[in-house]
């Protein structure tokens, strides 16, 4: 077994298993797990611990020929890309989701908009019930 | 036909995997063993039975990566 101070991780199981343990209050559940998937296709990943405190990440070697310390630094790398990520994703949330509703608010056909287009399309000098003539118009003797 | 032999277990942690995904996993690998779930107090333990011979190394490790794979 070793342990590294700096980057607080544990080897074990002849060099092919390696924990860490994270303070949640810096690397929040989804940050971990997003992190972890990454790895998923070099090492088998189980997850422990109380989302509230600490999480334990234990990864073990699927390829027994690669070194497990490999992934230490590397997983530590991607926790703070995934902190990075997920920051940005938050901060972006109110420009997205108006973007977002925009788009939406536009493809729906807008009823206002309808109505006036058949204002506009509609004749108004045609008076088919001649309503818009006078009563001498109407009455006009010599036009009988 | 595939041997099948012995039984695995696993933990997951109820705080932090959902019994909706073990339930999918559990779906995915029904053909390679046996599996039954019980939801304990913190934890989900999942027992893998009659497990096939060609699996049987890593299945147990497999299975807790693929209720991760759904997790992300």
């Amino acid at each position: 077994m070793s342990n590294n101070e700096d980057f607080k991780y544990t080897i074990s199981g002849n060099e092919q298993i390696i924990e860490f343990v994270l303070n949640t209050k810096i690397y929040s559940l989804p940050v971990i797990s997003q992190a972890a998937y990454f790895f998923l296709d070099k090492v088998y990943i189980l997850l422990d611990g109380d989302p509230k405190k600490e999480i334990i990440v234990k990864m073990k070697l699927k390829n027994k020929q690669e070194k497990i310390i490999d992934f230490a630094d590397n997983f530590y790398n991607e926790l703070l890309n995934q902190l990075l990520r997920v920051g940005i994703s938050k901060s972006n949330s109110k420009i997205r989701e108006y973007i977002v509703s925009k788009a939406l608010y536009n493809a729906v056909p807008n009823e206002v908009d309808e109505l006036l287009k058949e204002v506009e399309e509609e004749d108004w000098q045609e008076d088919p019930l001649g309503i818009a003539q006078t009563w001498d118009e109407k009455n006009d003797e010599s036009k009988k | 036909m595939n041997q099948r032999n012995n039984m695995e277990k696993i933990k997951f942690n109820q705080k932090i995997y959902s019994l909706d995904m073990i339930k999918e996993t559990a779906k995915q690998f029904k053909d390679l063993a046996e599996i039954k779930i019980n939801p304990q107090n913190n934890y989900i333990e999942v027992q893998l039975d009659e497990i096939d011979q060609k699996v049987r190394e890593i299945i147990k490790d497999e299975f807790a990566n693929y209720v991760l794979g759904l997790m992300s």
